[in-house]
């Protein structure tokens, strides 16, 4: 059975970078997940570029992802420049789809 | 950890009322063309057809799709709001019915277009307002800043030039430097204006759209050296009537353009994205094409016929390098803001579709090499002023323009 954070991973699986077709775990863009006692949760992320125009998009359909989870209390996203994402934070089926 | 909180995402409705106008402006440009464009073909391009046709396709077309452009691209590639959107759909108004007032009376009567190009100037230069407090915001510039600031500031200087030839058509004034106002304002709007522009913009949206990472951007310091240098050296030589300051003025400029050439490959080998999106390969091929006409322009300065080449390679120039670059990232931008428009408040709630399932790509490869084909046929019927081939190519380019009109548009349906 799957925990909280699993399950919110999943949940941020289903959020696409619609420019290039890639989840946004796989694309590594998620830093970091917070889960207080009371389930509310903080997620850390980036973006590929700091002027990437779907910078709003993205971000609200991260925290709207997890929103939609029985699990969890009020949604926070926090998303960072530093440390600034490399294509190595990405995972190997996000390699893969990029043809890598 | 740096939090960034701001949001940098347009009104969508400002930039696509801009590039859809254009459309609908390309389109018309095209078909004046077809009706009375045999003209050129005699080597007359400064009849009232060619001016009303020609100020469609640049003011109405690559100026309001550009002016389009940077209302959705400047914030995100300079990380800050329009200053006032509001003050833009006014903008938007004003340089619409100056623009389209303008070229009715370039058709018709150019010597009365005075009052439409003051009214098209106006708003450009409330775009230019609209930019220039936009841009005072950025925290911090970069050489994008240099370029786009560059290519405002050449803006504001091809309109003024224009404004001041149909000051001298209608009074006589400055009659004695007509033709080297007439030289500096095309150098300023087709290579100051656009090239600077779309060098600017290049630097945000190659790597975007290939996901490059890692690549160096020292280059781009050399390339807006010399190139604003070769812009400056070349403008001095038309009102001193030195052809030797000519010569070095395109020496510099050919240099610019080919150091941007080979930034872009680099970044290009930095690629993650192994596979590049149709339209975009074509933005890349309009960089080949207009490092090849600089070269062909300095060359042509050695030969003795200058007149004879300059109008097809003017030609050349704006539709291989500046109108074949617009044309591919608008198959890039147009999808964007749509699925901005109704997918914005879907992500993360239901399946929205890629931006790639937006456009449809298939056709780009056969519709881009038609437009390539169509326009060197034109290029050669000006060249050795043949109406057949002319005729025959512009027709096809017609053909070719109101179908990537409509592709554009019918991403409206998704």
């Amino acid at each position: 059975m799957m925990n909280t954070k699993e399950k919110i991973l999943s949940a941020l699986k289903s959020v696409y970078d619609p420019e290039l077709n890639i989840n946004v775990v796989d694309l590594g863009l998620i830093y970091n997940i917070e889960i207080t006692e009371s389930n509310d949760v903080t997620i850390t992320m980036t973006l590929t570029t700091p002027g990437c125009p779907l910078h709003d998009s993205i971000t609200s359909g991260v925290r709207y992802s997890v929103e939609g989870l029985e699990e969890t209390g009020k949604v926070e996203v926090n998303l960072v420049w530093e440390p600034a994402w490399s294509p190595d934070k990405m995972t190997p089926e996000g390699l893969r789809l990029l043809g890598r | 950890m740096l939090p960034q909180t701001m949001g940098s995402e347009t009104n969508i409705k400002l930039p696509i009322s801009f590039i859809f106008f254009s459309l609908f402006a390309l389109v018309l440009s095209q078909i004046q063309l077809l009706v009375n464009g045999q003209l050129m073909t005699d080597g007359s391009f400064r009849i009232p057809v060619i001016w009303s046709s020609a100020h469609l396709l640049v003011l109405g077309w690559a100026l309001m799709a550009a002016m389009g452009a940077m209302y959705q691209l400047v914030p995100v590639a300079f990380l800050t709001n329009i200053w006032n959107e509001r003050f833009g759909f006014i903008q938007f108004f004003v340089t619409a019915v100056g623009i389209t007032s303008f070229a009715v009376m370039l058709y018709w009567s150019p010597q009365n277009a005075i009052i439409p190009g003051v009214l098209t100037l106006l708003g450009i230069l409330m775009f230019l307002v609209q930019m220039v407090m936009t841009l005072s915001k950025q925290a911090k510039p970069t050489i994008m800043t240099a370029f786009v600031g560059s290519s405002l500031v050449c803006l504001f200087v091809t309109i003024s030039l224009g404004i001041t030839l149909i000051y001298s058509l209608k009074t006589g004034f400055a009659s004695e430097y007509y033709q080297s106002i007439f030289k500096a304002h095309l150098l300023m709007g087709v290579t100051g204006w656009f090239t600077l522009l779309i060098f600017g913009f290049s630097y945000k949206m190659v790597p975007m759209f290939s996901l490059s990472h890692g690549f160096p951007m020292v280059q781009a310091k050399y390339v807006y050296g010399f190139y604003f240098s070769g812009l400056v050296v070349s403008l001095v030589s038309f009102f001193t009537n030195n052809s030797i300051l000519l010569k070095i003025g395109f020496l510099l400029l050919l240099i610019g353009f080919s150091i941007f050439s080979w930034h872009i490959k680099i970044i290009i080998k930095k690629r993650l994205k192994k596979t590049l999106d149709k339209p975009f390969r074509f933005a890349l091929v309009a960089i080949g094409f207009g490092n090849v006409i600089h070269l062909a322009a300095f060359i042509m300065l050695w030969n003795q016929d200058v007149g004879h080449f300059a109008g097809p390679l003017i030609y050349a120039y704006l539709l291989l390098w500046i109108v074949l670059s617009i044309v591919s990232y608008l198959y890039k931008i147009v999808p964007f803001l749509w699925w901005t428009y109704k997918y914005s408040k879907e992500i993360g709630k239901n399946k929205v579709p890629s931006l790639k399932e937006m456009m449809n790509e298939k056709i780009v490869p056969t519709l881009f090499s038609l437009f390539i084909v169509a326009v060197l046929i034109v290029f050669c019927a000006l060249t050795f002023h043949v109406a057949i081939l002319f005729n025959i190519g512009q027709f096809v380019l017609s053909i070719v323009f109101i179908i990537i009109a409509i592709s554009i548009l019918k991403v409206l349906k998704k």
